[in-house]
């Protein structure tokens, strides 16, 4: 009986992953908002089928973030962080505790909350923001996402402030050394970020006369 | 869900037996149509899939759908977007369904927090959409100085500060005011200094996360002021670890910041000396010892678990001037006015030495818990010890107040929830001119409950109820509020506010032994506010009540000095009444140009009263009918700099002139004031820096806040002085330099 059950389940999780990986992928490698939105569609059914799952809840969180980054529109921004935070505390809530990933996905969501309205919130959702990446990088300092944000955030900071380029780039070349050791092959173990942060980090070595000599 | 699409299955399902188109069996069948809005126009971005299964499309630009599934029979389809309510059909499949529409509305205005009372307050915290003013708003705001209470003269409702200390809200004098930090008293907010010369507020504007001004009609939570409340709010854990330092014409300062996991330790001190600020300002009095002093200030918070934080607070600061000022009691020795006063014969100008110890304490616990009940507890201790001497007289002052509140909120759901707490304060007085000593001691207990109700979307109503008892009047009174918003569009809002507010008797008057009554002011508050993309209106009108003001009755001429001395023989009674009434407005844009962030605020106030040593009922000495305020700030990335300017126009005040039969029946000239304000940004190395200069007065504007009559030896009046600030045009720069801690092992 037990043997039946636990044949069925592991039946469900070899059916979730494949079209997970599929879905995922396409919503990552492609920089058109009208295919993201469609793959993001389709993580929501996905979650809706296998929600017993944290990592579905995950990634449908994270696509739900990259949108509002993507989108214009102050509301929708705001609208489409309301769902990647509801599914986030839905990941959080079937794991019973956060993991560095989570962590990690909760900083994204603070930064593209802070994002939508800088001036009004950046006391806010910058300190959340670096509140999770610390709790991630107690729980695991070899996760590249965690420099890779902290890299973005600062390379998006005003040179005034701290930020810009130079400031930025050790952030990209730690997270790309750590990324090199990733292997990506399981849907389940997230591994986004390695394309953006080669992109930043040539972005980082173009030399900006315009800012970097003050 | 299952809920929802019950109910829309009863309503559609007459539509949808025109829709089902049944085509040949086949094991694939193909599902399309389109998903419009309620005003029948395409939703792109759609997620259309049947309930429960993998199978589903997004729709184009046209709203247009097309997908295939292996489902048969009952099912449902759903239709979701982001800025829409998802909405589903129930449909039998039994072959290719095509012309499926669904229709979604929009959703409905976003959020409970959308409705907030904002009838006689001012929010300025970080993390609200209402915010009006910000820490930062308050450093780049010329004219400011950076002092908390001085930028909250460019917001309505509020006078230009003369030669007093305080804030002067609506028809209330500076008393009439509670300011609080993390919702307890504070006794002494500004810095002791000479009659007539303004002092700073001891308030940084960094070391709060939130201001909240209430000009009237405020929460349950707090008494004893007739006016309104100034709540600032102390930071909570801080961010990273960092070291501040700053050099500017006042001094020297520096602090450090010490951030562990769930905890932070803040230690700062400073030394104070304003001889180079006075030396390059424009003094009209003459400082022979400039002010000179310190402060050290300790900070430790600590969040013991996700829901909790802890806040201890202790600070101290010791500061110390001597000048030369008019003598307020010039003039008395003539006109035999007050023969007790021991400061009569002094000549016009005297000597003011100042010496000021100052200590403050508070601890603040604050927990919530299950997302459900939340608890507050603080209690706070501050003394306040002045040493002055007025020409040849001592006069000493030693103030302390304790005070203890625990407050618990139960939310009983998102709509609901519900306040009670209560606090207990006892504070001292004691004070001696010369050989006079006077003192006194007070308890109040205050008990109170408010209800947060929000029935509606549309509609919050806020009743509250709260019960003072003052143990040195053996009183007891009862004080109901209100006040209530509803939402009149997406981004416009009604507000009205009610209340009745009571207030112990003058300092004055309970240190000569005198024991008048509470005094009494009614609120009527009602005010409209649009707030769209960063641009903000309000217009606001009230109209306010003052009964059982105190009263003294003299047999002599009146004394225009408010300094006057009151002894225990002064007869006081309660009988003194008035009313304000105005209207305020205020805009505020920072969308329209890029970069560019200003307001503009306009108050009119019509007030009248008849209370203290008035002979009749009379408009203030303090009140500006017309009040008016310009701020704009523009940054200019570049350069990175900020570049702030402020103009202040106010009409002129009354004053008493005895050859006038009118009671403060003259009116000085109008006041206007232009301040300039310039930051300059840069990082050096891992130092962020700001310099800063600003120049308030521009013009050198000779201002005018009254005049003083003197008398000659047959007791007629033979000229009079101008009542003038302490500085005309000042300057003042400085840079603070900021270190955020940088991890070795960040990276």
């Amino acid at each position: 009986m037990s043997a039946l059950a636990l044949a069925v389940m592991n039946a469900e999780a070899q059916d979730f992953k494949a079209p997970l990986e599929k879905t995922f992928l396409a919503f990552d490698t492609t920089q058109d908002m009208t295919v993201k939105v469609e793959q993001s569609n389709k993580l929501s059914l996905i979650t809706k089928k296998w929600g017993n799952d944290w990592i579905t809840h995950y990634y449908l969180s994270f696509s739900k973030a990259v949108l509002s980054y993507l989108e214009k529109d102050a509301t929708k921004r705001d609208a489409y962080l309301d769902e990647a935070e509801k599914e986030h505390e839905e990941a959080v809530s079937i794991l019973a505790k956060e993991n560095d990933e989570t962590f990690v996905l909760g900083a994204m969501i603070a930064n593209a909350r802070m994002a939508v309205d800088p001036m009004n919130r950046w006391q806010k959702y910058g300190q959340l923001f670096s509140q999770n990446l610390e709790s991630a990088k107690d729980l695991n300092p070899n996760n590249p996402r965690m420099y890779y944000l902290q890299g973005i955030s600062k390379f998006y900071t005003p040179k005034a402030y701290g930020g810009g380029k130079k400031s930025a780039q050790p952030y990209f070349e730690k997270a790309d050394g750590l990324y090199a050791k990733e292997t990506g092959g399981d849907i389940t173990k997230p591994f986004w970020g390695k394309d953006k942060n080669t992109y930043f980090l040539s972005q980082c070595k173009i030399d900006d006369k315009d800012t970097d000599n003050h | 869900m299952l809920k929802f699409i019950r109910t829309h299955l009863m309503r559609t399902l007459c539509i949808l037996a025109m829709l089902l188109i049944v085509s040949a069996a086949n094991a694939q069948y193909k599902l399309s149509g389109t998903v419009i809005d309620n005003k029948d126009k395409p939703i792109k971005g759609a997620s259309v899939y049947l309930d429960n299964t993998l199978d589903g499309a997004t729709t184009d630009s046209l709203g247009v759908f097309t997908f295939t599934t292996t489902e048969k029979g009952n099912q449902s389809i759903v239709a979701s977007e982001i800025s829409h309510e998802t909405a589903g059909l129930p449909i039998v499949i039994m072959g290719d369904i095509s012309g499926i529409v669904l229709h979604l509305k929009k959703n409905a205005v976003h959020d409970l927090s959308a409705v907030v009372i904002t009838a006689g307050s001012f929010e300025a915290s970080n993390d609200k959409s209402k915010t009006v003013l910000k820490p930062l708003d308050i450093v780049t705001t010329a004219g400011a100085n950076a002092d908390v209470v001085k930028a909250l003269e460019m917001l309505p409702g509020i006078q230009q500060t003369g030669p007093d200390n305080g804030l002067f809200v609506r028809g209330g004098d500076a008393s009439e005011l509670s300011i609080l930090v993390d919702e307890m008293v504070v006794q002494n907010a500004f810095f002791s200094g000479p009659p007539g010369v303004a002092t700073r507020s001891r308030f940084g504007a960094f070391n709060y996360q939130g201001v909240s001004f209430s000009s009237g009609g405020y929460s349950a939570r707090y008494g004893q002021a007739l006016s309104g409340v100034l709540e600032l709010n102390t930071t909570d854990l801080p961010d990273k670890s960092t070291v501040n330092l700053g050099v500017n014409m006042a001094g020297l300062y520096a602090s450090g910041t010490k951030k562990w996991k769930n905890s932070a330790l803040d230690i700062g001190g400073s030394y104070n000396n304003l001889t180079p600020f006075y030396g390059l300002a424009s003094t009209n009095f003459k400082f022979y010892n400039v002010p000179v002093g310190g402060s050290g200030n300790l900070r430790y918070v600590w969040k013991p678990n996700k829901n909790g934080i802890l806040k201890i607070t202790a600070n101290t600061s010791y500061i110390t001037s001597g000048i030369s000022i008019p003598n307020p009691y010039a003039g008395i020795v003539d006109t035999g006015l007050n023969k007790l006063n021991p400061f009569a014969g002094l000549p016009d100008t005297v000597n003011f030495v100042t010496k000021d110890q100052y200590y403050y304490t508070n601890v603040s616990y604050k927990q919530l818990f299950k997302a459900r009940y939340s608890l507050y507890t603080a209690a706070s201790y501050s003394l306040d010890t002045t040493k002055n001497t007025f020409g040849p007289i001592p006069i000493n002052e030693k103030d302390q107040r304790a005070q203890f509140r625990i407050e618990g909120k139960d939310f009983f759901t998102s709509r609901l929830n519900l306040l009670a707490g209560a606090e207990v304060q006892h504070y001292s007085i004691s004070k001696s001119f010369d050989t006079l000593n006077e003192n006194f001691a007070e308890t109040q207990l205050a008990g109170y409950t408010e209800l947060e109700w929000t029935p509606i979307n549309r509609i919050a109503i806020k009743p509250g109820l709260r019960y003072e008892h003052s143990q040195l009047l053996n009183k007891d009174d009862i004080a109901p509020r209100i006040s209530m918003a509803i939402k009149t569009g997406i981004n416009s809002q009604v507000s009205l506010a009610s209340g009745v507010f009571y207030q112990n008797p003058d300092n004055l008057y309970l240190l000569a032994g005198l024991r008048p009554n509470m005094q009494e002011a009614i609120h009527y508050i009602v005010n409209w506010q649009y707030t769209k993309n960063d641009r903000t209106l309000r217009i606001e009108a009230y109209y306010k009540k003052y009964q059982d003001l105190v009263r003294e009755l003299h047999d002599t001429l009146f004394d225009p000095n408010s300094y006057r001395i009151i002894t225990d023989s002064t007869k006081v009674n309660n009988n003194g009444y008035g009313y304000a009434q105005g209207i305020e407005l205020f805009w505020r844009d920072k969308k329209s140009v890029k970069n560019l962030d200003y307001w503009v605020s306009y108050s009119f106030i019509d007030t009248r009263r008849l209370y203290a040593n008035y002979i009749s009922e009379a408009t203030p000495t303090y009140i500006a009918a017309h009040n008016l305020n310009l701020v704009a700030k523009y940054f200019v990335d570049k350069w990175q700099t900020n570049f702030s300017a402020t103009y202040s126009y106010a009409s002129g005040r009354p004053y008493f002139n005895p050859n006038n039969p009118t009671f403060l029946g003259d009116r000085t000239p109008d006041f206007n004031n232009l301040a300039l304000t310039v930051a300059y940004l840069h990082s050096f190395g891992k130092w962020f820096t700001v310099f800063y200069l600003s120049i308030d007065n521009i013009t050198n504007q000779h201002n005018v806040f009254g005049y003083r009559y003197t008398y000659n030896s047959a007791n007629v009046v033979d000229g009079r002085n101008p009542i003038v600030p302490a500085l005309y045009r000042s300057i003042f720069f400085g840079v603070n330099m900021s270190l955020t801690q940088f991890k070795k092992d960040e990276l």
